[in-house]
This record gives C-alpha cells, sequence and structure tokens, in this order.
C-alpha cells in the first residue's frame, strides 16, 4: 500500500487541525456574538482556518519524507512546528492590520511551553495515530 | 423568428448539449468497491493499543494545570492551532 504516500501523509496530517477548527469557530462565534468581544478576530481567523492546517499537512509529509533517513521521533518533529508557526502568526496578525490584545505577549512565558507540549503529544498520538491507520506510521 | 420557433431552437440545442455531453463522458460501471472496506478499518483501529508512558501524562497534566491556572493562554493557543 505504497501508493499516493505524501497525499495520505498530507491528509493525515491536516486531520487534527481541521477538527480542532469547531472548537475554534464555535470559541469565536460565542465571543465575538454573544460577548461581544470587542476584538475583530474574524481579521485573522484565516490563519488558524488555512494556514495552520496546511501547514501540519505539510509538516507531516516533511515527516514522512525524511523519516526513513533521520529516524527522528515525531513528537519532537511535530514540536518543531511552532517555532515556525508562532512567528508567522504574527506577521499574519500585523499583514492583516490586527492589534495583538496585550495580554497574550503577558502570557506568553506560560503559553510558550504549553503550546509545545500539547504540539507533542498531538503529534505523537493523534497523528501518529492517523499515519498507523493510513498506512504510513 | 417567433417565440414558438425560438423555444424548439433552443430545445434543439440542448438536446444535442445532452447528446454530446453523454458521448463524452460515458457512464461509469463497477463503481462500488470489491469488497467492504470498514471492517479491515477497524481492524486496523484495534491494531495499534496506545500505551502512554507516565512522563507524557505529567506533561498533559502539566499542560492542563497551566491552561487551568492562566486561561489566557487559551486564545493564544487556539490561534495556533
Amino acid at each position: 500500500m505504497n501508493k499516493h504516500l505524501y497525499l495520505r501523509a498530507y491528509l493525515a496530517g491536516i486531520a487534527v487541525p481541521t477538527l480542532m477548527l469547531l472548537v475554534i469557530m464555535a470559541g469565536y462565534a460565542v465571543l465575538r456574538y454573544a460577548v461581544h468581544f470587542p476584538v475583530p478576530i474574524e481579521r485573522v481567523i484565516v490563519f488558524p482556518m488555512a494556514v495552520v492546517p496546511n501547514l501540519w499537512g505539510l509538516w507531516n509529509i516533511a515527516f514522512i519524507a525524511s523519516h526513513e533517513k533521520l529516524r527522528q521521533s515525531i513528537g519532537i518533529h511535530g514540536m518543531i512546528l511552532p517555532f515556525f508557526l508562532a512567528p508567522l502568526g504574527l506577521l499574519a496578525a500585523s499583514l492583516l492590520d490586527f492589534s495583538v490584545p496585550h495580554f497574550v505577549f503577558s502570557v506568553l512565558p506560560i503559553a510558550a511551553p504549553v503550546a509545545l507540549a500539547a504540539y507533542y503529544l498531538a503529534w505523537k498520538y493523534l497523528v501518529h495515530g492517523l499515519n498507523a491507520v493510513l498506512g504510513i506510521a | 423568428m417567433n417565440e414558438r420557433d425560438h423555444n424548439r431552437s433552443e430545445e434543439r440545442e440542448l438536446e444535442q448539449m445532452r447528446k454530446l455531453l453523454k458521448s463524452a463522458l460515458p457512464a461509469l460501471s463497477d463503481t462500488e468497491p470489491h469488497r467492504d472496506l470498514w471492517p479491515q478499518m477497524l481492524r486496523r483501529l484495534e491494531q495499534a493499543p496506545v500505551r502512554v508512558p507516565w512522563w507524557d501524562w505529567a506533561l498533559l497534566a502539566g499542560a492542563i494545570v497551566a491552561i487551568c491556572a492562566f486561561p489566557g493562554v487559551l486564545p493564544a493557543l487556539l490561534f495556533h492551532l
């Protein structure tokens, strides 16, 4: 079953953040329309909606392509992704004229290790599980 | 050209278009898989039981505690997930 290896890797990669979108969109709808949160999130919602899932897919392709040579752990491989995503997110926010609320910067020392742990666990268990189901682990 | 002629020529054109489309895209036969793939999928899902080492539980617990203690990290996390 070695057909379309990278297509399967891409699909396994995008599955987890795509499911997370349900949570993000629900949170967005509650914040904007129920709580009337005064931050225009819709300006930057394109980042978690489009950029993040695609990068997860491409990152999983990179894992599958390099695993034969490097034999790296998928958890560690996934943990490296936030180092690209975080600056990209900030860049997208600034390009889209979205001023990041101040509290985001104040919680950064806590958010960064939590994000690394979340990515490590998500890649080790969820993406790896999907890779195994699709026969590419 | 009156309206009746116009309608008739339109119908003729549509009929011609229908024939052309049908000849260009022949009907597919045998579109169903030869066997039911779902049992195989279930077997594969059951094949590899997940063993979680204690340090991963500790990592998960630490992340949950940090989120509960500082709920402000949640929007920043969701933005990047």
